[in-house]
């Protein structure tokens, strides 16, 4: 037979000592009340939105699924969306192979490293600025800097601005210029690679590709990961550039889902639609990042022997 | 300590009484509007005056140039945000007007503005549902402008009719080269080409009773015009235009530099491509092509107004502003023709008596105003068919222009476009 437990002690509470005990959030209000206000209630309400027509100055007169099925049934949308995806895939694996690659090389003892790291990690900082997609728009256009420079080589350089083929690269280029902060996480983990590993390659007869794919990708595959997964995300919501060198267009080629979201919800104030657009934008991003998250144990090592 | 502290109460509720005085006396009043340069300092000027002139009134002041500016507007007039007063365009009143809600209704307040200086017509375009929500400030339409500096380069007068036009696509690219054209027109100045262009030949407003009044055959017709000016070298194509990646056409290099030598531009816009030659002397008002039909094709329309929001709080002091700025001499003349040539009789009087309209603007709003017959339907302007690159008229001159649609798919895909806009 057991003995039956003793009741805990009720202490009598003070009000100095709930204080005490809650004055922690207090602290997180501030934060607490800008995620309320600024993050879940545009986020839930803009899903209750993406299944009504509302619009700003008529309001809502409809309820339904109708948005969802225009946007798979409407020819601009379904452009904007595909673009979307290929600038996505088509700019995130060239940015981080460039990043990885300039880290690889500032990794080296080199004269004025720390030069060179400033220089690669400035476009960066300049990241969202209006002043670098407006430059580029300058040095993209038919008598631009590009051209004129290929003119000297005797090259006729193509209308980068005003074809839709050549269009979406010039605003991906911009992307994968601005490829500092990955850089710097590389550099980083580049770092903490033990010498003595690559030490052992050396002795056992490895040159520095093979070190490079076997000793130090597989050792940086977590900051790979980071890195894929926050440049996915960043790349999904791409609107500067576009807007700002081609607006969408030659064509509406360069219109990304994000130019999209503001087009309907700022010039046609059409909120529920954009508010949809959104909800898309959202889920492709997070399918993508459930993919990549189911995808790393097959590609991810980290430093405790787990994948 | 109780004495300190009763002091403190007494101080503190004599200086609040003291503000709510101050307050109750003084009228604030916020202005918005969009503009360049020029505009803005004019505007600053009649606002400083006006302060000046009644010490009780304060107005706030917010202007930035036209790019992203509707947006902002029309997101703070649905959140309740909106300035007093709005330099609006005329198809906001109809766009964000929520049935004449939006804006309150200036008859209410004719006691303070002298309403009987606009035409009644002029007034009737800015009325929607019965309630006067604007105040036209000036009236305007497109016009063709040529450089005669490069057509005299080319050995050639500039053109008086649709004839001519055409002929001197090839002389410029003989005599000048491939980058030399008479005529530039982007995606929205073609449509209003073709509007142009189908009122002289069938005599019919573009839209009439909400209704689309010409069918594919006749617009296929003009996206056929378009690709042979296109071919003959009369205008740049739109690959072309846009390789420029200038920000707007009177920033474009081609067209500052002579190479680009005609535009079809609102009246009221002339001034900003006149400074933006070389020789700005070169600049010259054209004349509307009396060969392309019977009729005087072409439309005029209130190019913006003013409108007081409803949510402004002392719509009074607003209306007496506006009568300032629009029918008296001081506002007027700070004014002078920075937003066109006035509507308001008073207004125009003022200006004349006093040389202060720019003469090239007076010049091609005389024009306009003697041959235009036509009115533009406000729904021309909605943003699903206007807006840059996104818009059903880019869509479709685009598609056109660079060969992935036929005259005749774009017709349909232009028809679809505003039967669908005016079905809403």
């Amino acid at each position: 037979m057991t003995r039956p437990t003793a009741a805990p002690v009720l202490r009598p509470r003070t009000g100095r000592a709930y204080a005490r005990r809650n004055v922690g959030w207090l602290y997180i209000l501030p934060w607490i009340a800008g995620f309320l206000v600024f993050k879940l209630y545009p986020f839930a309400s803009s899903l209750i939105y993406s299944f009504t027509d509302f619009h700003l100055f008529k309001g809502i007169t409809e309820y339904g699924v109708m948005n969802y099925v225009d946007i798979f049934s409407t020819r601009k949308i379904v452009a904007a969306l595909s673009a979307t995806v290929w600038y996505a895939l088509t700019t995130v694996p060239l940015k981080l192979t460039f990043a990885l690659l300039i880290a690889y090389i500032l990794n080296f003892k080199i004269r004025g490293q720390n030069l060179f790291r400033t220089a690669y990690y400035v476009p960066s900082i300049l990241g969202g600025s209006v002043a670098i997609a407006v430059l580029w728009k300058a040095l993209f256009r038919d008598e631009g800097l590009v051209n004129t420079l290929l003119g000297y080589l005797g090259i006729q350089g193509p209308t980068w601005l005003s074809d839709p083929a050549y269009a979406i690269w010039i605003i991906c280029l911009l992307r994968v210029w601005q490829f500092g902060s990955a850089m710097v996480l590389f550099l980083a983990a580049l770092k903490g690679v033990p010498e003595d590993l690559y030490e052992a390659a050396t002795i056992d007869g490895a040159g520095r590709v093979r070190q490079f794919f076997g000793v130090t990708v597989p050792l940086i595959t977590p900051v790979i990961f980071y890195n894929l997964i926050t440049q996915l995300c960043v790349a999904f919501q791409e609107f500067n550039g576009p807007y700002i060198i081609t607006n969408g267009g030659p064509r509406g080629s360069t219109t990304l889902i994000a130019m999209l979201v503001y087009n309907y919800g700022f010039k046609l104030n059409e909120m529920g639609m954009a508010s949809a657009l959104a909800w898309v934008m959202f889920l492709a991003v997070g399918v993508l990042t459930v993919l990549s998250f189911l995808s790393q144990k097959y590609w991810v090592y980290y430093g405790d022997g787990e994948r | 300590m109780k004495k300190l502290f009763a002091l403190l109460l007494v101080v503190s509720m004599l200086a609040a009484a003291g503000a709510n005085a101050l307050a109750a006396e003084t009228t604030a009043i916020s202005f918005a509007w969009w503009g360049g340069d020029a505009r803005h300092e004019a505007t600053q000027a009649a606002v400083n005056a006006y302060m000046a002139a009644n010490p009780g009134v304060t107005i706030s002041t917010d202007y930035g140039a036209w790019t992203g500016w509707e947006e902002k507007v029309s997101t703070a007039l649905y959140a309740g945000t909106a300035a007093d007063i709005n330099q609006a365009n005329w198809s906001w009143l109809i766009n964000y007007g929520n049935g004449g809600k939006t804006f309150v209704d200036l008859n209410d307040y004719a006691e303070y503005i002298d309403l009987t200086q606009f035409d009644q017509s002029a007034l009737d375009t800015c009325t929607v549902d019965g309630k006067l929500n604007g105040l036209p400030i000036s009236v305007t339409g497109r016009i063709f402008y040529w450089n005669s500096d490069t057509f005299a380069k080319a050995g050639i007068d500039f053109p008086k009719s649709f004839a001519e036009l055409k002929a001197a696509g090839e002389v410029f690219k003989t005599k000048l080269g491939d980058d030399y054209y008479p005529l530039v027109m982007g995606e929205y100045d073609r449509m209003i080409f073709m509007v142009y262009y189908l009122e002289s030949k069938y005599g019919k407003a573009w839209i009439e009773n909400s209704q689309l009044q010409y069918g594919a055959a006749e617009i296929a017709e003009v996206f056929d015009v378009l690709k042979e000016l296109e071919a003959a070298h009369v205008i740049p194509s739109i690959k072309t235009i846009l390789g420029d990646g200038a920000e707007s056409l009177d920033k474009n290099p081609k067209w500052t530099d002579g190479r680009y030598a005609g535009i079809l531009e609102w009246d009221s816009s002339a001034s900003k491509f006149q400074k933006a030659l070389s020789n700005p002397d070169a600049f010259t008002v054209g004349e509307y092509f009396a060969d392309l039909g019977a009729y005087q094709g072409g439309f005029t329309k209130v190019s913006m107004c003013f409108a007081i929001s409803s949510t402004a709080k002392d719509p009074v002091a607003c209306a007496k502003f506006l009568n300032y700025l629009l029918n008296e001499k001081e506002g007027v003349e700070l004014l002078n023709s920075q937003r066109g040539i006035p509507v308001s009789k008073q207004g125009l009087s003022i200006c004349k008596e006093n040389s202060l309209l720019d003469p090239l603007v007076a010049a091609a709003n005389g024009k306009v105003v003697a041959w235009c017959q036509f009115k533009l339907d406000p729904y021309f302007e909605d943003a699903g068919l206007r807006a840059e690159n996104d818009g059903v008229y880019y869509d479709a001159q685009q598609g056109v222009s660079y060969g992935d649609y036929t005259s005749a798919e774009a017709a349909q895909i232009l028809i679809d476009g505003i039967n669908e806009v005016l079905a809403k």
